[in-house]
């Protein structure tokens, strides 16, 4: 009598549940988890970003529609020191957003003492010429381009797809 | 078995449960380490069936990994009406039916009108196999995926049609032959 099929069942009774594989493949999860997964700290950076985007405009826009030309000597360093109060905030939570994440470029820093030292300049200017709306726009446009600088050596666009 | 083996046995497996609801939860919330907990609980059982059914190492290894990629995704998916083990499992099967589909060839061998050949072993197989595991990896693909469904993970040859897109009658074939092909293989090795 031919016993092969219960051979079979016997061995299907006594199949392991579990086999292990020849190497680790949790590193190779835990990038692609990692990659995948919603960024938190990612997420919390957009707003920031997207607000340095609004406010420092914003400020301008105020400025235009109160008449283009600031008071004399009173609301214009006011502006300023808000525009400057506002950005500097912005860029101290991404830096901190961003101190554990490597830059994609290594002379990102020297980029930004130079925009720093751009932005210095043009509020000695503006000290001096409180009323020059041009500087004012130089300021904000320097400003903003810290920021820019600063997203784009973290985040830039390739990594977000 | 005495009433106060029997006793502790319960609290144990009472234990582990708790221990491994808790885990789930915690991955389910984002806790990485909870989630390598529940890895290392099966990655055993996840690589075992992903291993069958493609009958190879390198692939098995590739579809492991997807899985538990997917499984985190899909976390918050698992109410709990089921055991884990057994959502994971159906997981498992689809998303290594769907990795073998999209390698190349999937179509010619899965209906190749030609007489289907011996698996090839394309990479080092697992080590520590069952001469049982052995044979079903030798299976020709269409025999291999239809035998694991159904004799190892217990699914209905209509269920299997349907995750395979075969008839059902198909699937009852491919069992039969697969049948035939493991208990002659066996025959052989015990001779």
């Amino acid at each position: 009598m031919n016993n092969q099929p219960d051979n079979l069942t016997q061995q299907l009774d006594k199949l392991p549940e579990d086999i292990k594989p020849s190497r680790d493949l949790w590193q190779g999860i835990e990038l692609a988890i990692t990659h995948d997964a919603p960024a938190q700290p990612a997420r919390s950076r957009w707003p920031l970003a997207a607000a340095a985007g609004l406010v420092l405009p914003a400020v301008l826009v105020w400025l235009f529609m109160s008449g283009g030309q600031p008071p004399v000597g009173s609301t214009n360093p006011t502006v300023v020191a808000q525009m400057s109060k506002q950005f500097e905030s912005q860029k101290a939570s991404l830096l901190v957003a961003y101190q554990d994440q490597n830059a994609v470029a290594d002379n990102w820093q020297g980029q930004l003492a130079e925009l720093e030292s751009a932005a210095d300049a043009i509020k000695a200017a503006l000290e001096n010429n409180p009323n020059n709306m041009a500087l004012l726009r130089m300021l904000q446009s320097v400003y903003q381009q810290q920021i820019d600088l600063i997203e784009r050596v973290h985040a830039p666009k390739w990594q977000q797809i | 078995m005495t009433v106060e083996q029997g006793n502790v046995v319960n609290a144990e497996a009472a234990f582990t449960q708790h221990q491994l609801q808790q885990q789930i939860e915690a991955a389910q919330q984002g806790d990485m380490v909870a989630y390598r907990q529940l890895y290392d609980r099966f990655v055993g059982k996840v690589y075992a069936l992903s291993y069958r059914l493609t009958g190879d190492a390198a692939m098995a290894e590739d579809a492991t990994q997807e899985v538990f990629v997917q499984v985190w995704q899909k976390l918050g998916n698992f109410s709990g009406k089921s055991q884990f083990a057994t959502w994971l499992h159906s997981v498992t099967a689809n998303i290594t039916i769907s990795y073998l589909r999209k390698q190349k060839g999937w179509l010619k061998r899965m209906f190749s009108m030609e007489p289907e050949t011996e698996q090839q072993l394309l990479a080092e197989p697992a080590t520590d196999l069952t001469q049982l595991d052995k044979c079903i990896v030798r299976l020709p693909e269409r025999a291999r995926l239809v035998f694991v469904l159904h004799a190892v993970e217990g699914y209905r040859h209509e269920e299997i049609g349907r995750m395979l897109n075969m008839a059902t009658g198909t699937s009852k074939a491919q069992y039969h032959r697969a049948r035939s092909l493991l208990e002659e293989w066996l025959g052989e090795g015990s001779e």
